[in-house]
């Protein structure tokens, strides 16, 4: 019983309804009429076109600017957006650093991963194909996530346009070119290690 | 046949709880797997003797101090076990931690990954940090032929060493101790064999792994394809593993059974073809409607037999097939004596003997699933072996107790000599009792150069012995007395307590023989399947009309243990085959399979369907896959005769025989297994003075109208006037090497000495 009236309470609250200050509709034709010639010969029509006059030059040559000129300009895009992969390389040498393990091919949903590996004349596991099938690919990051080496990460390439499929699925095309390795930053976005990582890491001691 | 060793006393133990049943013989191990209880372990490999390296499998018994080894351990009657508990845990766990030590992170791009007991042990025992560590000698990966060591990933189990030891016999693997610098040895890094295959499938890491396979892919892309191997009759267990239409690897039950290198690594003949070619089916068509005569060779399923016999019912074909005449005879002849269908004896139960007999094989070469099966007889129950062969085998010395050479050309004389020795101090009807008074031991015994205190050494070695095996080879199927023989091979067989194996000599061989009519020539036009014809179907090339290759088929094989087994498709095939050649002449079976059920019930097959066949082994390593032939009716006929006179091989000789790992065509086309060396005619000095040529030298000579083009090698191991010629690289004429394989030596034509 106490519960409901409580509830009561709760609804009835207190109620603080404004008027707004309404003018007064037009009621006769004639008023009407009149309405409509005054809006029209009136200077309000010229106050309008003045103020998207402004805006216009403002937008154009002044600091008014809200959108970018694409394709001159594009957005930034977001660390953990998920586009097209980039592949990268170490830093110190400048090698790719993936290794072949193959699990961004096992775990992609999609199944558009495909990768060949073999036997180097180091002795060391090669990647000697790699492509994905943009066509196919969701972009759901699994691949970048799985990806023990941070090899493989989504980068900010969105515009997925292009005369072929092929000609941004090889592992050459996503891979960070060698010339723009300076460039390369230690990537935060999808895939990447969480910020606390050094906590998490347990010891291994490998004595060579 | 009862033997004193095999009567062993049903015991019952109780295991985490359960009660199990065992026999005394048995370890705690296998009560507790034959029972579903699990025991973690690490070195146990089913199929050798324990190792007892890892002590991860230890368990504790009521009653008794300190930990069980279960792996090597007998179960006592009543005894009480516990195979969990958290002490057990901790140790084993220590044990993985231990098995981490300096062990390197490269999961990631190791091959065995993924089926890693390390991984897999690692993870179940929670070894989540490496608190100690030790420092770590360099240790570069070695490269041994066919397989590679890393030696970094070696967790010394000892199976690989275990494996080359006991199964193959090759030997070349060594522990070389040193604590934790403790590494295995290759010592022999001179000829890298195909055999140490065997020990890279058993590495429970990826220290030892197929070269040819390393870093190609990952063993999660694989498709496990379960198959039979095609090149001889043993029909090992394998499964070729596939990805894009092409096959990675072979891989085997490796914790039951083995594989020999031509097994492993002979996987690539696929017949690929471009479709149907429909000319090409209707020509063939029209041969066979004017074809008298169907040849082929015995590597073909059963299936394909069935098909070929019910054509030959239908339109009266001869069928010849020489690979598998001389053994049919052989086998109609043996059990006109012994009374039995089939051999008694299989590859487990020679693994069993104590005293073996091999005659008319050279077995290192011509069955090496044979061998291993002797070689495990030696290393376990250090079984007297007395190999009988025309030409030494220096290669087998290390479980052969002792070589007899005998003549070529006189195996009857020496089954007769072995006879009136098996069967002496035997009850014996009086048939036989007569036969062998009136045996010329000493003529016999001159004739074919086999020394009576030869044979008396040998049967007073096995005297205290139990469980004995003949084992009978090719040379004797194409013996111009084959048939006679084959009598006293089963006179043995029935009073004696040594059990017969009779080595099919090609891959289907027995169920050819079983299935088809053989007739022994043709006559007419001729089809050749798989072999030279006026029309060919082959599967090799130079056809007529394609066929698809063995690993391109569905079908059954007959093995050597007289089990009808299974192998199926890994590689797509489009074009046309026997079925519906068979389907267009008027017999109506949709697949080839669907003749699986109809195989002859009178010949020990049975009607069961292809798709209900198993492919596996059962927990403890039985056999399970299709089944065995049933025994059948035989006629009876006792009449035995004096051996014939010899007909005389002098001078130099050659033998037909190909190098280990070599079969026929399908193993000269696997690029895995070619050499060279492989081709050429090899013999010893001796050979070279008496037919006076040189090492180095190209040859040109015939035998049974078969034209070879070899260069000849001198072979320092072999001695004698006997040289080796292989003739699996002969295309489709290989399966007409049919004669005895024993043949002198004529050579059409010297060249100049090509010193190469
Ligand atoms: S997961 Fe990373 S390291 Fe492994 S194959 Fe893919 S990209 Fe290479
Ligand atoms: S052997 Fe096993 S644990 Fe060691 S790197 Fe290879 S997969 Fe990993
Ligand atoms: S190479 Fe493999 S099988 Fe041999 S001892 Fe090492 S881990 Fe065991
Ligand atoms: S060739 Fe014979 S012994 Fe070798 S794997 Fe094949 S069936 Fe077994
Ligand atoms: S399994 Fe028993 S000691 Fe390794």
């Amino acid at each position: 019983m106490n519960e409901i009236r409580k509830e009561d309470e709760r609804v009835k609250g207190t109620q603080e309804y404004v008027l707004l200050d309404l003018s007064h509709s037009p009621e006769t034709g004639f008023d009407q009429f009149a309405q409509v010639v005054k809006r029209t010969f009136g200077k309000e029509l010229f106050v309008g076109l003045w103020v998207t006059l402004r805006e216009m030059g403002s937008t154009l040559f002044g600091k008014g600017k809200h959108t970018v000129s694409y394709p001159l300009e594009k957005m930034p895009i977001a660390p953990r957006y998920r586009a097209i992969h980039d592949m990268l390389r170490l830093l110190e040498s400048g090698n790719y650093r993936c290794i072949g393990c193959g699990l961004c091919e096992k775990i992609c949903i999609s199944n558009c991963i495909a990768m060949d590996t073999k036997y180097d004349e180091n002795q060391r596991k090669e990647v000697s194909e790699y492509t994905i099938n943009f066509g196919r690919c969701i972009f759901c990051g699994y691949c970048a996530e799985v990806c023990p080496e941070l090899a493989i990460v989504h980068g900010g390439r969105y515009e997925n346009a292009s005369e072929q499929r092929a000609s941004f699925s090889l592992f050459e095309d996503m891979l960070k070119p060698i010339d723009m390795l300076t460039q390369q930053k230690e990537f935060d976005g999808f895939g990447a290690v969480s910020p606390n990582a050094d906590e998490n890491i347990k010891k291994t001691p490998l004595a060579y | 046949m009862e033997h004193k060793k095999d009567i062993k006393t049903q015991i019952q133990v109780t295991i985490d709880g359960k009660i199990c049943n065992g026999t005394t013989n048995d370890t705690i191990l296998k009560i507790a797997r034959r029972n579903g209880i699990y025991i973690p372990t690490m070195c146990y490999l089913t199929k050798v003797e324990p190792i007892a390296s890892c002590r991860m499998c230890i368990v504790d018994v009521e009653g008794v101090d300190g930990h069980i080894l279960s792996c090597q351990e007998r179960a006592v009657d009543g005894a009480v076990v516990h195979t969990q508990n958290s002490e057990l845990f901790k140790q084993r766990q220590n044990i993985m931690k231990l098995y981490n030590v300096n062990h390197p992170l490269e999961c990631g791009v190791c091959d065995k990954s993924g089926e890693c007991d390390l991984q897999n042990k690692t993870l179940e025992y929670g070894v989540e940090v490496q608190t100690f560590q030790t420092k770590e000698p360099h240790r570069p990966v070695q490269n041994w032929g066919f397989i590679s060591y890393d030696p970094a990933l070696c967790i010394m189990c000892e199976k690989c060493v275990k494996v080359s030891h006991e199964i193959t016999g090759n030997e070349a693997l060594r522990i070389k101790m040193g604590g934790y610098k403790s590494t295995i040895l290759n010592t022999k890094n001179d000829h890298f064999d195909s055999s140490l295959g065997e020990s890279a499938a058993v590495c429970p890491v990826g220290a030892l792994v197929d070269t040819s396979f390393k870093y190609s892919t990952n063993a999660w892309e694989l498709t496990k394809i379960p198959a039979t191997c095609s090149h001889c009759s043993s029909g090992c267990a394998l499964s070729y593993e596939v990805k894009n239409d092409t096959i990675y690897r072979v891989t085997n039950p490796f914790e039951f059974s083995s594989l020999c290198g031509a097994g492993r690594y002979g996987f690539d003949f696929a017949n690929r073809v471009n479709g149907k070619d429909k000319k090409a089916f209707d020509a063939g068509i029209s041969a066979f409607k004017t074809a008298k005569t169907i040849k082929f060779s015995a590597s073909i399923t059963n299936e394909e037999a069935q098909i070929l016999q019910e054509l030959k019912n239908k339109f009266d074909y001869n069928l010849v097939c020489d690979e598998a005449y001389g053994y049919g005879e052989f086998m109609r002849a043996y059990s006109s004596t012994s009374g039995k269908s089939l051999y008694g004896g299989n590859l487990e139960s020679l693994s069993k003997c104590e005293g073996i007999i091999v005659l008319g094989s050279r077995i290192e070469d011509d069955d090496p699933m044979v061998k291993y099966h002797i070689t495990m007889a030696s290393k376990r129950q250090s079984a007297r072996v007395a190999y009988m062969h025309p030409i030494e085998d220096s290669r087998i010395s290390n479980i052969v107790t002792q070589f007899i050479k005998y003549e070529v050309g006189s195996e009857e004389g020496v089954l007769a000599l072995l006879l009136s020795y098996i069967l002496s101090n035997k009850e014996l009807p009086a048939h036989v009792s007569e036969y062998i008074k009136e045996l010329d031991i000493g003529n016999l015994s001159a004739e074919s150069n086999v020394g009576e205190e030869e044979l008396e050494k040998f049967f007073k070695a096995i005297e205290k012995k139990n469980r004995f095996t003949l084992v009978i080879g090719s040379d004797i199927y194409a013996h111009p007395r084959v048939a006679h023989i084959a009598k006293l091979v089963g006179i043995i067989d029935s009073y004696s307590d040594f059990e017969i194996i009779a080595i099919p000599p090609a891959t289907n061989a027995l169920g050819v023989s079983l299935i088809c009519d053989l007739d022994k020539q043709g006559v007419g036009e001729s089809i050749g399947y798989n072999e030279i014809g006026d029309f060919t179907l082959s599967s090799q090339g130079a056809a007529n009309l394609d066929m698809p290759a063995l690993n391109q088929q569905e079908g059954t094989f007959t093995t050597i243990d007289k089990r009808v087994v299974a192998t199926n498709v890994a590689i797509s095939y489009d074009g046309y085959t026997l079925n519906d050649i068979a389907n267009e002449l008027g017999l109506y079976n949709k697949n080839t399979i669907d003749y699986t059920a109809k195989l002859p019930v009178s010949k020990g097959f049975m009607e069961v369907d292809f798709d209900n066949l198993r492919d596996d082994f059962d927990i403890e390593g039985n056999d399970m896959r299709g089944y065995l032939l049933a025994s059948c009716e035989t006629k009876k006929d006792d009449s035995l005769e004096e051996p014939a006179e010899l007909s005389s091989f002098d001078g130099a000789m050659v033998y037909n025989c190909n190098e280990t790992h070599y079969f026929g065509d399908a193993t000269n086309k696997s690029k895995l297994l070619s050499s060279s060396e492989s081709h050429t005619l090899k013999g010893s000095s001796q050979f070279a003075q008496i037919a006076k040529i040189e090492d180095g030298q190209s040859l040109r000579y015939s035998i049974n109208d078969i034209v070879y083009e070899r260069v000849f090698k001198i072979d320092t191991t072999l001695k004698g006037t006997i040289a080796l010629n292989p003739t699996f690289d002969m295309g489709l004429s290989s399966s007409m090497v049919s004669s005895y394989r024993y043949n002198n030596f004529n050579i059409e034509k010297t060249n100049t000495v090509g010193a190469s």
